[in-house]
Parts: structure tokens; sequence; C-alpha cells
């Protein structure tokens, strides 16, 4: 019988085998004894299942001399032989499926274990990492470590496991009993086993550099599909259609021409073993024959043999196909422990600070992300309590890394970032990010009610207290109008919701957590100018007797703030009250001069 | 579903040729245990070894003819599969491209891409699999059910036992776990969805100091993911331990029945060993058709996924009239918009005219419906109620392709595609040539190209979004064109640039009408005619001075942007 023709892909490799098997090792070490239990199980119902076609090779055998002993009328068949073979062969069977299970059971478990463990482990890994390891452009590619590759671990696992050892131990158990039964039988369908083999591989290699040359097409022909469904209007604005069928069609014959001789070569190991067992097959019923004439063997040996010689391909198929999950699965291990192993963020301290009592100090700050690359060089500014401090520069200037510093998000490489002239690296991080309340232009909202949002900030806050925070910073009014009220589900993209709205629950949301000092990043373009002035009243308010740090665009809160720091190149190039920069005709005065000239009409 | 079965008409003559080699196979296949039954019966009985190396050779002749059926076989099921994939791609992309934007948003960009590459594929290896396995599976059952009556054995009984049990087994524990397939997918989900949250809101979670918060939240999923795997899995693997016990049962069964039927008929040894191969190969079959059964559900999936888009109805489709005239002028007369499952009107009873020589400007706020008038004129989605008017008659009669023929249209998001600056601009205009690109370049102030030659990459990432506007402006200013609409296409671009810019495209006027959307009363101020939106209505319209002066909202934006220093500071 001809198994389905499996598609081979070329499995992804891990690059050091010899790390990704000890960082299997490792995870399956907590699993000892079940493991050995395993194993154990596994060989009992091996076992078990290999000596049955022995004895029912016994009972065809009990027949066969039986229907001879009735033909020439010397006697009949041996029933209660018979029966007790079979009756062996049944209970054997029974054992042995039992056993299946139980292997099958216990490794389900250590795999759903393992797989548990592991996510969490990344997920604990994902919010205690330090913050340049949870860059933007690696989200998809840990997202995809804690589904994908987990499962291909747990596969790996659970396949290689279960398949491999039953594999291993079914050859060897059926070539044992093959030799039992007859050596040069055994040696004449035995040397096919390295036949098959080749042939397997002959057919991979073969199939693989089409299949390579496919995924070329495959891969042209998508980014095709994506660029115009993408840019869909363009195509139809501009009459383009036909163009761009023609072009598409043109791919999509390519890509036909490589795929369908990729998939024929690739699904010939089907024929190319069934070419195998049926060879195999012809061969022990003419040697069987012969064997049984010359009363080497006989006749139920060779039924036993047919039931071999199946027992003994499949097994081969197995290894084949297991040997691709494992290396997916150890190329999953590989990229599941090199983010495990990624650097956490420090904190060592467990020193808290509960309040702000006099200023905060930037001493001679500097930093940067990469070693020479410094955004922000030799800063000194303070903050006196209850201050409100602009920050004020172009876009990369270095303005909200200023208030990362301040977070504790990274570690600066220079001088000294001060509380009350305590440096505060002297703190316990979390302790400072709670006295800390930031509202940033790209608000983050979960997918959760409203309420639930708003209250993230104070997890035991009442709902009058989540209401009277809305209320505060005029979110009130929309909420109401939505039909849950506060109880409405911000969708997965939370896009039932305008941005505006999305930043006016982020003021809210810290409003309730009271925080003595305070990070606003004001809004600018996507806004329309009514929500906009709408926010700017809820930060106005929120500022209220707070010590605040504003990254400023609008003119009206640059005038209003204690101080004004201008940033250029990570470097303050001017610093003081509105009327003092303007003063100074510096920087300052002169880009709020030719700004207002464009824009005078 | 039978829409996405329609390709595989014209495969015909080819499945059948499947079919044929699948019952060369079987057949080939089926004769094997016979031919033994006759080495055991005649050969060893009669101890004839010609006879039985004369059988052996008739067996490898088999051997052969079915693995050149398989050959054959394998060759038609992937030209078959591949071909059929090839040909549905086809079909749902020239779907596809004749959607309007309502279809577009309905099953979403996104989706159409995933449905367009990967459902096919799934459904492609699903042919591939119903070709050889599940077709082969019933040949081969019928086919032994065939040979084992013909060894009159008077067994059969114990295959129709077998079958029952086999089918009930799978029956109870397929339909035990099927249901929870689709929570499995569920939950991967909602792990993923909170998952991605997680990590979106690092720093927000990191400022409230709520990572065990969020740790327990994934915990939760997790563990939920875990159970229903195990109560999966635990049932699933029961399958393969009783399967082949219940086949070894059988086996059993066949011998000694086989024994008892031998005292009294003439029944012979090799016609139990044929008789045992035949009953494997049918329970084989059905158990590889059960195994089937499980896949279902995600390839109806697939399935149902690919044919909504092809049962998805064109609303957007050609009227008559090839010609319009020269310096046409356009009219919207009582154009309302609402878009579909929405309460609000996108747009309310909205009049205007566009006149050659007339620059025409549209400004609002975010969500006021200023890119749903824009989106109208070339059809790309068409109005719930009132009617555009060129010439005097509904754009709806004219063909598409004489109607965007003469829009020169540049949208918000500046989508350029993967080749060079000068194949971009040719979707502008098919036979433009290289003076025309770039005049075009010229007048849209794309300096910072070597020459039209330059690459573009995908997503054209190697420009930055002032460069793409830019050259999103270049592409739908080429050739000569009676409406020029700029969908608020400078917000990228720096004062400097954009007043260059602005001011050579109102030079394109003189016998063109222009249409600008713009969230900036700098890039407007110059318009003849200025239309002032608010939550899709038009609330005033007049000149920048006038308006200034009488329009509240209009005097709100203008102060707010003297305020607002966003650009420099």
């Amino acid at each position: 019988m001809s198994p389905p023709p499996a598609r081979r892909k070329p499995p992804e490799k891990a690059t050091d085998n010899r790390k990704a098997i000890k960082n299997i090792l490792f995870l399956l070490k907590d699993y000892k004894l079940k493991i050995v239990l395993t194993v154990v199980f596994g060989i009992v119902s091996t076992v078990f299942s290999v000596i049955s076609p022995l004895l029912i090779g016994l009972a065809t055998t009990t027949i066969f001399d039986g229907i001879n002993r009735i033909m020439n009328n010397t006697g009949t068949i041996d029933f209660n032989s018979l029966l007790f073979y079979l009756s062996v062969v049944v209970v054997l069977y029974i054992i042995s499926s039992v056993f299946s299970y139980l292997q099958s059971y216990v490794l389900i478990d250590i795999s759903t274990d393992i797989s548990y463990n592991l996510r969490s482990r990344i997920m604990e890994k994902i919010t205690s990492l330090s913050m340049d390891n949870v860059d933007e452009n690696k989200r998809g590619d840990i997202l995809s470590r804690i589904t994908n590759d987990v499962d291909s671990l747990q596969n790996g696992i659970t396949q290689a496991f279960l398949q491999m050892l039953t594999a291993i131990i079914t050859i060897i158990g059926v070539f044992v009993m093959m030799l039992y039964i007859n050596v040069w039988m055994t040696l004449a369908t035995i040397i096919l086993v390295p036949v098959s083999f080749l042939m397997i591989i002959l057919v991979t290699r073969y199939s693989q550099s089409y299949f390579l040359k496919q995924l070329v097409f495959k891969g042209s022909l998508n980014a095709q599909i994506e660029e115009t469904f993408t840019g869909h209007d363009i195509i139809r604005a501009f009459n383009q259609e036909e163009k761009s069928i023609e072009k598409f069609e043109q791919d999509n014959d390519e890509w036909y021409t490589q795929e369908w001789k990729s998939q024929f070569f690739s699904s010939l190991t089907g024929p190319a073993m069934n070419f195998i067992s049926n060879f195999a097959y012809v061969l022990i019923a003419v040697l069987g024959a012969i064997f049984v004439l010359e009363k080497a063997i006989a006749v139920g040996d060779i039924l036993a043999f047919f039931q071999y010689i199946e027992n003994f391909t499949r097994p081969i198929q197995q290894i084949t196909r297991v040997m691709s999950l494992v290396q997916t699965a150890m190329a999953a291990t590989e990229r599941i422990f090199e983010f495990l192993e990624l650097d956490d963020e420090e904190n060592p301290s467990d020193r808290q600070i509960t309040d702000i009592e006099k200023e905060i100090t930037f001493e001679n700050v500097s930093f940067g992300y990469t070693p020479n690359e410094k955004i922000i060089k030799n800063l000194s500014f303070n903050v006196k309590k209850g201050e409100k401090i602009a920050i004020v520069g172009e876009t990369g200037a270095g303005k909200t890394t200023i208030v990362k510093l301040l977070m504790r998000f990274y570690d600066i490489d220079g001088g000294e970032i001060k509380i009350d002239g305590v440096n505060i690296e002297e703190y316990d991080k979390h302790s400072i990010r709670s006295l800390i309340g930031m509202v940033l232009q790209d608000s983050w909202l979960f997918s959760d009610t409203i309420a639930n949002n708003i209250r993230y900030g104070k997890l035991d806050a009442t709902d009058e207290e989540v209401m009277e925070a809305a209320s505060q910073v005029y979110a009130d009014n929309f909420i109401k109008q939505l039909p849950d009220g506060y109880d409405s589900l911000l969708n997965e993209d939370v896009d039932n919701i305008s941005h505006g709205q999305k930043q006016l629950l982020t003021i809210a949301r810290t409003i309730l957590s009271s925080k003595k000092i305070l990070i606003l990043d004001e809004a600018t373009s996507s806004v329309d100018t009514r929500t906009e002035k709408l926010i700017q009243k809820a930060m106005d308010r929120l500022m209220e007797n707070r010590t605040s740090f504003i990254i400023a665009h609008r003119l009206s809160t640059i005038k209003n703030a204690d101080k004004i720091i201008v940033i250029e190149n990570g470097e303050i190039i001017e610093s003081g009250n509105h009327e003092e920069l303007i003063a100074k005709k510096g920087y300052y005065y002169n880009t709020l001069n030719t700004q207002n000239k464009e824009n005078i009409i | 579903m039978r829409n996405i079965l329609r390709p595989l008409k014209s495969k015909i003559p080819q499945i059948i040729m499947v079919i044929i080699f699948l019952i060369i196979q079987a057949y080939c296949n089926l004769t094997l245990p016979s031919y033994t039954a006759n080495i055991v019966n005649i050969g060893i009985q009669n101890a004839d070894i010609d006879y039985i190396m004369n059988t052996g050779m008739m067996m490898l002749a088999m051997v052969g003819i079915s693995v050149l059926a398989a050959v054959f076989l394998s060759y038609f099921s992937s030209r078959i599969s591949s071909g059929y994939a090839k040909d549905l791609r086809k079909i749902v992309y020239r779907k596809v491209l004749k959607f309007s934007n309502h279809e577009l948003n309905d099953i979403s960009r996104s989706s159409l891409i995933t449905r367009t590459t990967n459902d096919i594929n799934q459904i492609q290896s699903v042919i591939g699999m119903v070709l050889t396995t599940l077709l082969f599976a019933p040949i081969l059952g019928i086919g032994s059910v065939i040979k084992a009556f013909e060894l009159g054995t008077d067994l059969s009984w114990i295959i129709l036992i077998t079958f029952i049990v086999v089918a009930s087994l799978l029956l109870i524990i397929i339909t035990r776990v099927l249901p929870y397939f689709k929570v499995t997918q569920e939950i991967i989900d909602k792990m993923n969805r909170t998952s991605r949250e997680i990590l979106l809101g690092i720093p927000v979670i990191k400022a409230f100091v709520k990572q065990k918060v969020e740790q327990e939240k994934f915990e939760k999923i997790n563990r939920e993911f875990v159970d229903v795997n195990l109560y999966v899995y635990r049932r699933i693997f029961i399958l393969i331990p009783s399967m082949s016990l219940i086949m070894n049962v059988m086996i059993v069964l066949i011998l000694y029945f086989g024994a008892y039927n031998a005292l009294s008929s003439s029944i012979l040894t090799g016609d139990i060993i044929a008789f045992i191969q035949y009953s494997t190969q049918i329970v084989t079959s059905f158990i590889m058709m059960g195994g089937f059964l499980i896949m279902l559900p995600r390839i109806i999936v697939s399935g149902r996924r690919v044919a909504e888009v092809l049962n998805t109805e064109i609303t957007i489709t050609d009227g008559e009239l090839t010609e319009i005239s020269d310096k046409p002028s356009l009219e919207f007369k009582n154009v309302s918009y609402k878009y579909p499952r929405s309460e609000k009107e996108t747009l309310k009873d909205i009049n205007f005219k566009l006149e050659p020589g007339k620059t025409t400007a549209i400004i609002g706020g975010t969500g006021s419906g200023k890119s749903t008038i824009l989106n109208l004129i070339p059809r790309l989605q068409d109005p719930t109620s009132g009617e555009i008017l060129i010439n005097g008659r509904n754009i709806k009669d004219y063909t598409l392709k004489a109607l965007r023929d003469k829009i020169s249209f540049t949208p918000q998001k500046a989508i350029l595609f993967q080749g060079t600056v000068k194949s971009n601009m040719l979707t502008g205009k098919d036979d433009a040539s290289d003076s025309e690109i770039e005049d075009a370049l010229k007048l849209a102030q794309v300096d910072f190209i070597d020459s039209i030659y330059d690459k573009v990459s995908q997503e054209a990432s190697n420009f930055s979004g002032g460069q793409k506007q830019r050259l999103s402006i270049a592409r739908g200013i080429i050739g000569k064109h009676s409406f020029y609409l700029f969908d608020d296409c400078f917000s990228a671009l720096d004062m400097n640039t954009e007043a260059k810019v602005k001011d050579n495209l109102y030079s394109l006027s003189e016998d063109s009408s222009i249409l600008i959307v713009s969230q900036r009363i700098s890039t407007i101020k110059d318009a003849d005619e200025i239309i002032v939106m608010d939550n899709g209505e038009i609330i005033d319209r007049g000149t920048h001075d006038e308006l200034n002066e009488t329009c509240d909202v209009y005097h709100e934006i203008v102060s707010s942007q003297i305020d607002s220093m966003e650009v420099t500071l």
C-alpha cells in the first residue's frame, strides 16, 4: 500500500546542534522518572507486539498441518494448540496496546508540561527584559517563539520519543525474530533496508533542488499579491488592472511549472517505498515457499514474515519523517533559548523611594543606545518640586530619551540623575517608576473594558473613582455615549475609539494613579484640532501641583512652563523661561519667529 | 463552496487518468495475496518449484506495473493539484482587482492576501491528498472486499464486525475531540493577542510596575491551553494502539474460524493467509479515510474563506459611454455616503462643482469625510445616495477606464511598487516618454534621485516619507488629466518643499480642475474655493479671507496652526 506522498520541505536547521541537544536534555532533566517510564513502557509494548506474528505463524502452521491431515485422512486440526496460540496472541496484544497508550500518555504529559513552562518562561522574560531587547522590529519574532517554536518543540519531543523509540525497538525486535525464524530469508530481506534508505535520500536530494527553485517563484508571487492588494487604490485609479493581471499570470505560470515538478519528485518517495515493500513481499512468498519445501521453515512462518516485513519498512519511513521533525524542533529550541538567554533588566537595589521632597537633578548625564553613538551628551539641569519643565527640540534631538532615562528604562553611561540628592540608581527601579506617571503619544490600551483600562493605574479603584478620573479629563462624555458606557470593550487593535479618545483614557489612567512626578508627551498631528484642545485641557488638569516633564510642541504649554530647555543633538543649547529665552534672541527666538512667519497668512 | 471547485472542471480528463492509474495500482497490489495463496495451496502442496518461481515472476511483474502506475499517478496528481491552485489563484486575483473599497474593507486587505496565498495552498494540498490517499482508500477497500468474497471463505462477517467496531470507535473519539479543535484555535488566537498586547505595552507595564499582573493574565490562558491540549491528545492517542489491537484480534478471529470452516469445506491455508491480508487492507483503507475526517474542519475553513471572496458581489460596474469631452466639469449633487454597518453617515448631502481652471480645496478635522469625497470621484466606492455628474451625466454611465483616464489621483498614503522610479511612473501613464516622466518629477520636486532607473525596493523602504510623497505626486500628475485630486499628500514635506510643489501643482489648472484635501492652512489658502467640512457635512465655503472672517471653525483651525510649533520645535 502506498503512503500519502509527503511534501518534504527542507527543515530549518539549528546552527549549533550540540547546544540544541544540550538544551533539550536540560529541559527533559526534570522528568527523569517519567522518561524512564516511557522507555520501559515502550520496550514492553514493542516486545509484546513483536512476538505476536511468530505465534500467528505457529497458529497458521497448525492449521496447515491439520488441513493436510484432513486431506490425507490421518487426523484433524489441533484445536487445542490453535486456541492456545491465539489466546496468547490476544493477551500479548492487549498488554502491548495498553503499554503503548501508557507510553504516549506519559509523553503527552511531559511535552505539554515542558511547553507550558517554556511559554511561561518566555512571557516572564518578555516582561523582565531590558528595554534594548524589546525593539519594535523584534516583536513578530518574539511572538512566533511563543506559539510556533514552542509548538514545534513539543511536537518534536512527543513524536521523536514516541516514534523514534518505538521504531528503533521494533526494528531490533523484528530483526531478532526474523533471524530466529530463518537466517537466509532474513538476509535476503534485510538487504532492502539500505536500498530503501538510499532511494529515499536520492529522491529527497533530487526533489530538493526543485523545491528550492519553486520557493523563489513562490516568494516573488506572494510579494506581488501583497503589493497589489495593498496598493489596490492605485491600481484601480490608474487603470492598471490589465497590466497587473498580465504580470501576475506570468509569475503564476512560472511558479506552477516549477511547483508541480517539485511536488512530483518529492511525492516519488511513496512509489519508491511501495516498490521496496512489495518487492520484499514477493521475495518472502517465493523464498518462503522454497524454504518450506526444504523443510527449513513452516508455512505459518511465511505469514509471520509478511507481518514482520511490514513492521520493518514502516519504522524506516517513520524515522525519516521524524528526523525532519527533530531538526525543526532543534532549530526551534535554539531560537527559544537564544531568547531566554537575553539580558534581564538589572535591579540590584531594594531601597524604596515614596516621594520627592526638593528636586530632581541631571548632572553631566550622557547616554547612547550604542556605545559609540551618544544620544545625550553631558546634560545638566534641575527641576524643583512642583515645577513644570518643557523639553523642546526637533524630532530625534533626544527629548524622549531624557525622560526614559529618568524612568530608568536604560542605564546612563556617565553622570548622575538624582532625586533629592540621591542617585536614582541607588533605589529599586520599581519604586522609582511607581513615583512617575507617564502619558505617551503612542497610547497603549489593552483589550478589556474602558473602566478596567482606566483602573490599570490603581487596580483597587472603585467605579466612582474611575468615573471621577474620566470626567476630570473630559473623557466622561464620549464614554457615556458608547453603547455600553464604561463597560464598553476596546477591541483587539483598539480602533473602535479615536486616537484622541485613547489619549484621554491614558490621561485618566494616569490621574487615577496619582503619581508625584509626571512625564507627558504632547499630542501632535494625527488628532484633530478640537480633540487636541480637550487633551490639552486634560493635561493641564493633570499637571496641577505635580512635578512635570513635558515634551512640548505647543506654544501655550511652552510659554507656561517654569523652565524650558532646548535640546539639539542631545545637548542643551538654551534654557530659561519663555521671556528669558525671547530676550536672549537665540535659537528659540529665531525658530519661533520663522515658524510664525510661515504660518502667517 | 461549489465555486472553488470550478477550476477542477478543466482537469476532468486528468482526474480520470488518476482514477485509472489508481485502479491499476490497486489491482496489482491486490493480486499479490491471491498469488501467495496459489503458492501455498498449489506450489507448496505439490512441491512444484517451477510453479512457485513462475508465480513469483508474475508477482514481480505486478509489482513493476504497480510502481509504474504509482509514478504516473504522482505525475498527474501533482499536475492537477498545482494547476488547480494556479487557476484558482488567477480567478481570485482577477476578482479582487474588481473590488471596490466596500468589498476591500469588508474582508480586509491582509485577509485577502492570506486567502490568495495560504488558504489556496491549503486547499491545494488537500486536493493532492484526495487524489492519492482518499480516492485510493475506497478503491483498495472495494477491491479487497471483492477479492475476499472471491476466496469464498465464508468469513466476511468478521470483516463486517471489525468495520463496525472501527467505525464506532472513530466516531466516538472524533466527535468528542472535534469541537475542541475549534476551542484550541480560539485559545491560540487569544494567546497571540495577549502576548502581542503585552509586547506592545512593555514601557507602560514597566512604568506602572504591573509585570506580575500581566504574567498572571498570560498564565491563565497558558493553563487553559495546556488543559485543552491534554484533553485532546489523551483521546486522540487512544486511536493508534486500539486500531492495531482491533486489527490483530480480527486476524486471530479469521484464523480461528477459518480453521473451523476448514473442517467442513474445501478452504485451504493459502486462502486464509490471503483473506487475512485482504481484510487488513480493508480496515486500513477505512482508517485512512477516518484520518482524513480529522483534517476536514481545517480544510473547510480555508475553502469557505476563498469561496467568500469568489462569492462577493462586485458593486462597481462599468457604464457604456467611452468618451468624455475635453474640459469637462464635475458636480456633486446631494451626495451622501454611509459605510455598511455604520450608523453614522460619513458624508451628508454634499454639493459642489469642479470647473476647468479652478482650484478647489477641502479642509476639516480627521474623520470629517474629506478622503471619502476624493475616493468617490474615480469610483473607488459609490455614493449611497445622490449623484456625481460629469458634463451633466452620472459618472456611472461612463466606462471605468474612460472615467479614470481623466483623473489624476494622489492618495494620502504614498504607496509605491517594487521596481524602478520609471516603472512606478509608468503606472501613472502606460506610454509616458522619459521626458514626460522627468517633467512630472521636476514639478513634484523629486530632486533626490540619480536617474529614473533608480531602484524602488519593496514598500519603497529606500525612500523617506517625504520622498515617497513626492514620487507619488509625480506619478499622479504624469500626462494630461482633466481632474487632479490630491488627498492630503503633503503632510511629510517640510514647509519649503511644500510651498514649491504646491505652486507647481496650481499651475496645472489651466484647462483642468484641481481638488486638494488638506489639514494645513498653508496648503489651501490660495485656492479659488475652500470647502470647510465637519462631521461629514459642508459647513461653509468661500475664499481664505472670507472664511477667516466669517467661519468660526475655519478661524479656529487657522489660529491653532499659528499656535502650533510642531514642525520646527
